[in-house]
């Protein structure tokens, strides 16, 4: 039985690059995979719908330029070939990260890890490998609920990545990021889509305002229909199509997708053995430095129930890795920025404006519609805001919000502002290049203080 | 006119007191009855109530001042009427450079009447130090240049050595400190220098950790560490036991004591309704025996003993942030009904941080009780002014040698403290075992309960 220093258990945005750095940092490393390299995020999450999104946004710009002068007649979308080209890139992607786990020197294994004990890892075809450490970086996967019918018209996320050809109409079954993701996408494509979301309003975890204004595009730009605080039951899938009741009223479509939520995977792991337990919602529990409540197993990702983010998994497994290797612990970093590629886009950090009023500290906000700015205009892109949440006392950054065009690319020089502790002070008086989109950012600055230059002063009193 | 509204005097031995917090505002309508601020005094938090009604006009003396009781705090009265010209008292002056007149104050158990040699006893200093007339401000001492530099810097320039006129603190001089001192390398984020300008914390003072800068969350930590003022209550419970600690020798002496049949018999008695605790009966016992031995119900100070005539029983009790010592009076001449019913309704009084003053002074022997906290052993220290303190421990199951077998008895250990300038090893001894053998006496027990 061959024995690691580490072995790494899950290939995706977490795992890989925890193998990478343990190996760069001296340790022999093998990972193990169930399914694909890349995990969730470049197979059938963060990647592939990047690329029908991608596709979406263009058609739409395509078809919407007229603003511009430019009219164009006879625009199609080939979904197939659509398809091909996503599967072109995610194969791409995943060669590249083989070839980025070999050259560093990480032994890939291909099949199911089971603990056998703490230090031991069974693999499906019978074999088993030593472990001085392991990180388990299993993920999550889609949550189906059990009163959704098994039928080729209802499909998870991953599942609508593989249908050949796009429905006339869709169902969307919960209102989260990628339900909503997904709406866009399918609706700028001329799909007629309706979101049901049970809780009150869509992507609820943004503030009001910010969520207001996607839902107004969602709405009146996309048609998109969204009903809120409303289950659907009855859901009933046929030849023809799948149908549900929404109050008193049939809902009927050509599919149906369910994004509901996403739970840890831990089967099969036999975490038991090496004396493991999850906790009470199925997750692994982990410290700051990504500890597990056993020592030597680290856990990295979705599967600790955190932050269900690709980014996060990723700054946590390169915490575990060097934690796994070094002696001295290191915390990772908790602040992620969080980006929802609807139409309009949203990025936010930090804080919202609705934690920190709460958080029982006096908070100072300032906000700035693209409206306003001379780069947005120019391009035709004038929905949405960006929003700067500050301590009032100090003028800390406390956190940011955008929403509108490149708003997941914008809210990189939040996060960098909030990491780095500025003020609201120095932000507003770091210059930002003309014209361009984040010069948002330096006049929200300005207007926490009501000093913006391009919009007209709040009225005192 | 304006009616003034009067520090109230709380108990008999109340001579000063500090506002907490005012709960109206300049400016409030105030009815009859309404709670007009909280008062700390030496050995209490209580709510004062306004007996008028009207606005409240001005507050003469801000939260967290001693002043003397019966001063004028505040003004009432109609919107707009004239206020006396009334200069705010006086803070009461820290009386450990004086002899204080009285007794000085006391939150656990106190004297009935003030001990002569323990009048000059240090009083607890007022809940802030801004509260006290600092020695006159040092305008000289530093330069308005030199003061907006370290002000700009967030450091503190008390350390400076001044160069200037009659060492004159410079603008020079604080350049020469930060230099020395390293400044120029140190790297604070933006947000975290705001913070510490804002809570007056040096960055001089504060350590980089992980990269190499001072973040928010090192100021922060600095914020929280900073000593903040112990609350009143916190300041008389320190005083008072150092001074106990530090002037009266301690000794210690344990016995075991087995319970089995008192807890038995109680049960029996509860089951008939009858509302005992084991405090009550240890209570009692105490009561029995202090009245058999009055040197244990005595005080000195050294030099002179005073003898109580009765036996004043102080009963500890744990409350919010501290404890309060509630005394029955006189408890030599109550039954073990009145004793049991004194002790509750006080209990519960100082739970609900409803005790007088004077319902927490007078003790001549305190009872701390832990026994509900699971604890093998503990001593306690005494209260000045009383001659011993009783620590009553957890009743445990333990194996116990009876006639060559080992028997499982429950088991209480007793802890008593002594003032060894009054009371001698062998006194301590014959008392603590006449506790133990009174509570092991199950026939003295039916006789006082029938």
């Amino acid at each position: 039985m061959e024995t690691f220093d580490l072995v790494v258990i899950g290939a995706g945005p977490g795992g890989y690059p925890a193998a990478i750095c343990a190996a760069q940092l001296g340790a022999s490393v093998a990972i193990v995979e169930k399914e694909q390299l890349g995990g969730t995020c470049l197979n059938w999450g963060c990647i592939p719908t990047k690329a029908l999104i991608a596709a979406a946004d263009t058609f739409a710009k395509i078809t919407h330029a007229q603003a511009f002068g430019i009219t164009v007649t006879g625009a199609s979308l080939d979904y197939a070939a659509l398809i091909a080209q996503k599967n072109k890139i995610v194969s791409q992607l995943k060669s590249g990260v083989k070839q980025l786990l070999t050259a560093n020197g990480v032994k890939l294994y291909t099949g199911v890890a089971s603990f056998k004990d703490r230090h031991t890892i069974a693999l499906s075809d019978g074999s088993a490998i030593g472990a001085r450490k392991v990180i388990i970086a299993t993920g999550s996967t889609s949550a189906m609920p059990g009163f959704l019918p098994k039928h080729e018209r209802v499909v998870d996320s991953r599942g609508f990545l593989d249908i050949p050809k796009l429905p006339g109409s869709m169902l969307v079954l919960g209102g989260g990021f990628i339900g909503c993701e997904l709406a866009c996408m399918a609706a700028q494509l001329g799909v007629k889509v309706t979101i049901v979301e049970l809780l009150e309003d869509i992507l609820l975890l943004l503030d009001p305002d910010v969520r207001r204004e996607v839902r107004g595009n969602m709405e009146k730009g996309l048609g998109i229909r969204i009903l809120t605080g409303k289950a659907l039951q009855n859901i009933q899938a046929g030849d023809k199509d799948v149908t549900g009741k929404c109050g008193e009223e049939t809902l009927q479509a050509d599919l149906l997708l369910s994004a509901v939520g996403r739970k840890p995977v831990t089967d099969g792991l036999h975490l038991e053995n090496a004396g493991l337990q999850t906790g009470e919602r199925g997750f692994i529990e982990t410290d700051d430095c990504c500890r597990t409540k056993v020592a030597g197993i680290f856990a990295i990702g979705d599967v600790t129930g955190k932050v269900q983010l690709a980014h996060y998994a990723t700054a946590q497994g390169l915490a575990a890795a060097e934690n796994a290797v070094n002696q001295k612990p290191r915390p990772h970093d908790t602040l992620v920025p969080n980006v929802i590629f609807t139409a309009p886009e949203v990025g936010t950090v930090g804080l919202s404006e609705d934690d920190a009023k709460k958080s029982n500290r006096a908070v100072k906000t300032g906000k700035f519609r693209f409206a306003g700015l001379g780069k947005a205009l120019a391009s035709g892109e004038t929905l949405g805001f960006v929003k700067w949440i500050a301590d009032a006392a100090t003028g800390q950054l406390l956190g940011a919000a955008a929403v509108g065009p490149h708003a997941t690319e914008l809210i990189a020089e939040a996060t960098t502002a909030i990491r780095a502790e500025l003020t609201v002070q120095e932000l507003g008086r770091t210059i930002h290049a003309h014209p361009t989109f984040n010069e948002a950012w330096m006049e929200t600055a300005h207007a926490v203080h009501g000093e913006a230059i391009h919009a007209a002063p709040k009225r005192k009193g | 006119m304006a009616t003034p509204i009067i520090m109230p005097k709380f108990g008999q031995m109340t001579e000063e007191s500090a506002i907490v917090e005012w709960r109206k505002q300049e400016g409030d309508k105030v009815a009859k009855g309404d709670i007009l601020f909280t008062v700390e005094t030496d050995k209490s938090v209580m709510d004062v109530e306004s007996f008028e009604e009207g606005t409240l006009l001005k507050i003469l003396v801000p939260p967290h001042v001693n002043v003397p009781v019966q001063s004028t705090v505040g003004f009432l009265g109609k919107p707009g009427e004239a206020i006396p010209s009334v200069s705010p008292p006086a803070p009461a002056a820290p009386k450990a450079a004086m002899p204080a007149p009285t007794t000085p104050p006391v939150l656990l158990a106190g004297q009935r009447a003030p001990p002569a040699s323990v009048v000059s006893a240090p009083v607890a200093a007022p809940v802030t130090p801004s509260s006290q007339p600092a020695a006159p401000p040092a305008l000289f001492r530093i330069s308005p240049r030199a003061a907006a530099l370290a002000r700009q810097c967030v450091i503190d320039p008390a350390p400076v050595k001044g160069t200037g006129p009659l060492g004159r603190v410079v603008e020079r001089d604080v350049r020469q400190y930060l230099q020395s001192r390293g400044y120029d390398k140190l790297r604070v984020t933006p947000a975290a220098k705001e913070l510490a300008a804002k809570e007056g914390v040096d960055l001089l003072g504060l350590v980089a950790a992980g990269e190499g800068r001072i973040s928010l969350a090192e100021v922060q930590r600095a914020i929280a560490e900073k000593p903040k003022a112990m609350s009143k209550m916190r300041q008389i419970i320190a005083q008072r036991l150092t001074q106990s600690f530090r002037d009266i020798p301690h000794f210690y002496v344990t016995v075991p004591v087995d319970m089995s049949d008192l807890i038995a018999y109680r049960n029996v008695l509860k089951a008939a309704g009858a509302p005992y605790t084991v405090t009550d009966f240890i209570s009692q016992a105490v009561v029995l025996c202090l009245l058999e031995f009055p040197t244990v119900n005595s005080s000195t100070d050294g030099r002179t003993i005073r003898w109580h005539s009765q036996v004043n029983l102080g009963l500890a009790v744990s409350i919010e942030g501290g404890l309060v010592v509630p005394v029955i009076p006189d408890a030599g001449r109550l039954t073990l009904t009145e004793i049991s019913a004194t002790s509750k309704q006080l209990a519960d009084k100082a739970r609900a941080g409803k005790l007088t003053p004077d319902e927490m002074s007078g003790g001549t022997f305190t009872i701390s009780n832990m026994g509900m906290l699971n604890i093998q052993n503990f001593s306690a220290i005494i209260n000045p002014g009383e001659g011993a303190i009783l620590a009553v421990a957890s009743t445990l199951p333990q194996p116990v040698v009876r006639e060559d077998k080992i028997l499982i008895r429950q088991i209480m250990q007793i802890t008593l403290s002594l003032d060894h300038r009054l009371i001698d090893g062998a006194l301590g001894a014959q008392f603590i075992n006449a506790i133990r053998s009174k509570l092991e006496d199950i026939e003295l027990w039916k006789r006082l309960t029938s």
